[in-house]
């Protein structure tokens, strides 16, 4: 549209936004092996203030029991909470139970809900649920996934990361740990699962909880933040594996899209989660890319950068997908797209 | 936390504030039913002053400090002479303003509009009075006035005689250069409309609201031309180049079918677009729909509907009051308010203040909602959002029609 009807006032993609979920609405991703204590954190915080006009998801995949006191009592699919909130049950598909949301929002039959949290069983890859909001171009374009919790139980955790690849991926791909149940946990037990925790993500902040309390407002904060540091270079069982690509000249977008298209091309099912801001030439503010294995969000770009630092820097979560590969692949292609 | 299916929530009509934050709400002294008028001014002491139009007696303008938008502070409120007759809307410009008078009867005084030396905001002086009052004429309904230099206003004039009687107000250009002395330059009415013209007047509209200007914009990007919103008459976009002598270009209307009461242009040079505004003027929503528009605006001659703005389902809204498009940010030409081509803020009456992302012009997309509660002593029992103005430092101000007076909000998208 902006070849029909420029805006000098526009940035290279649109409208530049605030903030990078824009006016969509956001989401949080709460994840965590089975008793975990993502329930009980949930409780408290649709309780709290910042609760207020949350709908919730339960995403039940299977035949995984919910245990979930907020909807136990009903046969309905989507229950009315208090504090302003909505519930709803989905045993399939999510996509079908967040389009519900937004058109009965739209009608006016249930809450006007703020934002939304996904309560994903504990079994749960959250990586399809990652997905669902780049498959489905509709939910993309109203959705936002903020930030993605994994809650981590003090006395089980460390056991459930030895046996269960699934609670590994839970912590990988999460924006920020939750360590819960720390009362009831030996100190040295908790010094040792937070050094596992740091070496399967070291992105990702870790907070700790007692029977669910935590600041809500790390239950709704967008993950941004986390990413300060950028240090993080790990390598992970079941061959997955993080690093950083930084640059602090600007990069070309096409030649940072061609670099991309060719490596999802090549191995879009190994990225588990691609996420960064870049300095592209010619923008202001900093375009925020985001991938999910073969899918590509939208990139936006913001009003503004959040600190001093203007380099670009891109989070690659793989599997089996080497670093030196991927630098490989982005010099070569910035060097031809020079020539 | 139990599930609570009969709760209050599941009503249709909520509060709902989403992408914007409120910072502060005002009942301005007890006189919050706000009209159209909304202009900031940076006072000669650096106080940044809001002045706002009331919409009927018995009060005229107000002017609240803004300079810290979470702390406003009333500092001036003026009275009418008398309470048949209303102010409605201004505009300041430096250290002047002004400010439209219009009656509820023809014939009545004063009709016309008053300029104001608000050098000192707390005592705004009268410096001249530009009478417009005639046995066919309510005075001003709406000006513009953003150069200094020229009042352009949609205004009745003793020697003009309408064809029906609703159709009394019409685009009339004033020199104020000589502040003291106005003097009008030019004006233009829609052909058929003045008795001794030499077409048939127009067809009127199952709901008859007039053919008779609104809104006059004129922007220096474009200072020979006038978006000149004709209410039932559609719009119209005038050659002012010669000011003594305006000349239609194009016209554009949506009624019928719809229901007439076109109100505002917005020209977005940059972009060759234009946004044109409905107004809901009947209760209950029975004129709905009514929209915001945007139009393909590259050959002028040849303006092309592309998309209105989405509103929500109005059933929810078809209960109290009115509910409908009414006034947009205007991007008025003048330092002190935000000049933006991306987004579109408009008022709803009761659907609240509403943010539309426009970038892909095709699809316009709702990005932000403001429903407060309804102000305490609503009438309708609903907040009844009249105006709105944003500032240069992307500060919305926002006023209900009947009591709520002034909100004060954050963009959050």
């Amino acid at each position: 549209m902006l070849d029909l009807f420029p805006s000098r006032q526009a940035g290279l993609f649109g409208r530049r936004h605030k903030r990078e979920r824009g006016a969509k609405i956001p989401v949080t991703v709460l994840t965590g092996f089975l008793g975990s204590g993502k329930t009980t954190l949930l409780q408290r915080f649709l309780a709290s203030p910042e609760g207020q006009g949350t709908a919730v998801i339960i995403n039940e995949f299977g035949a995984v029991g919910i245990d979930d006191a907020l909807v136990r009592d009903s046969t309905e699919e989507t229950v009315l909470l208090g504090n302003g909130c909505v519930c709803c049950i989905t045993r399939t598909d999510l996509q079908a139970a967040l389009r519900r949301l937004v058109f009965d929002r739209e009608r006016g039959t249930v809450a006007p809900f703020r934002r939304i949290v996904i309560e994903t069983s504990g079994l749960a890859d959250p990586g399809p649920i990652l997905q669902t909001f780049s498959t489905d171009r509709a939910l993309g374009g109203e959705f936002h996934v903020d930030v993605v919790l994994a809650v981590v139980d003090a006395i089980n955790g460390e056991a459930e990361l030895d046996s269960a690849a699934e609670a590994r991926k839970q912590i990988i791909l999460a924006d920020r740990l939750v360590i819960s149940k720390i009362d009831l946990a030996e100190p040295a037990a908790i010094g040792r699962l937070t050094r596992r925790l740091q070496a399967l993500n070291p992105r990702a902040t870790i907070d700790s909880a007692i029977k669910g309390v935590l600041d809500p407002q790390r239950v709704i904060e967008p993950a941004a933040g986390e990413r300060s540091g950028f240090i993080a270079e790990a390598e992970h069982s079941d061959g997955i594996g993080s690093f950083v690509i930084a640059q602090d000249a600007p990069i070309e977008w096409l030649a940072f899209a061609r670099a991309m298209e060719t490596l999802i091309g090549l191995r879009g099912g190994d990225l588990l989660r691609v996420k960064g801001m870049l300095n592209v030439a010619g923008g202001r503010g900093p375009v925020v890319v985001q991938y999910v294995q073969h899918l590509a969000h939208p990139p936006v770009e913001l009003e503004a950068w959040p600190d001093g630092n203007r380099s670009s820097r891109v989070v690659f979560i793989t599997r089996n997908v080497a670093e030196r590969d991927v630098r490989a692949l982005f010099a070569t292609v910035q060097a031809l797209a020079k020539s | 936390m139990a599930a609570t299916d009969k709760s209050p929530i599941s009503a249709g009509y909520q509060p709902v504030t989403w992408n914007f934050k409120l910072l502060a709400h005002d009942m301005l002294a007890g006189f919050g039913g706000m009209g159209e008028g909304m202009s900031v001014q940076i006072a000669p002491d650096g106080r940044r002053i809001i002045w706002l139009a009331h919409e009927s007696a018995p009060k005229n303008f107000t002017a609240v400090d803004v300079s810290d938008p979470r702390k406003p502070k009333v500092i001036c409120q003026t009275d009418l002479p008398h309470a048949n007759m209303r102010s409605n809307s201004l505009e300041s410009c430096g250290n002047m303003m002004a400010v439209a008078y219009q009656t509820s009867k023809k014939d009545l005084q004063p009709a016309g509009f008053e300029l104001f030396d608000i050098s000192k905001p707390e005592n705004p002086k009268s410096i001249s009075f530009f009478d417009c009052s005639g046995p066919h004429s309510r005075g001003v309904h709406q000006l513009w006035f953003c150069d200094g230099e020229y009042v352009h206003c949609a205004s009745g004039s003793r020697d003009f005689t309408p064809t029906h009687p609703q159709d009394d107000q019409f685009y009339r250009c004033v020199d104020v250069r000589n502040p003291s002395k106005p003097v009008e330059v030019g004006r233009w009415w829609m052909p058929g409309t003045r008795q001794g013209d030499n077409v048939m007047p127009p067809a009127r509209h199952p709901l008859d609201k007039g053919f008779r200007a609104h809104n006059t914009n004129v922007y220096p990007q474009r200072p020979d031309r006038c978006y000149l919103a004709y209410i039932d008459g559609g719009m119209f976009v005038l050659d002012i180049s010669d000011k003594r002598n305006p000349k239609k270009i194009s016209q554009w209307t949506n009624s019928p079918p719809y229901t007439g009461f076109m109100h505002t242009i917005v020209p977005l040079f940059d972009r060759g677009l234009m946004l044109v505004t409905d107004e809901s003027t009947e209760n209950n929503a029975k004129d709905w729909p009514k929209l915001i528009w945007v139009l393909d605006a590259r050959e002028e001659t040849n303006l092309v509907p592309i998309s209105t703005c989405p509103l929500p389902d109005h059933t929810v809204y078809a209960k109290a009051g009115r509910f409908g498009a009414h006034n947009i940010h205007e991007n008025v030409p003048l330092p002190t308010a935000w000049q933006n081509d991306q987004i579109v803020l408009g008022t709803f009456f009761n659907g609240g203040l509403r943010a539309y992302d426009i970038s892909n012009p095709y699809q316009p997309k709702e990005v932000g909602v403001f429903m407060p509660p309804a102000p305490p002593g609503a009438p309708t029992g609903t907040i009844q959002m009249n105006d709105v103005f944003v500032d240069e430092r992307a500060i919305v101000y926002a006023v209900d029609r009947h009591i709520g007076g002034l909100y004060i909000l954050e963009m959050d998208f």
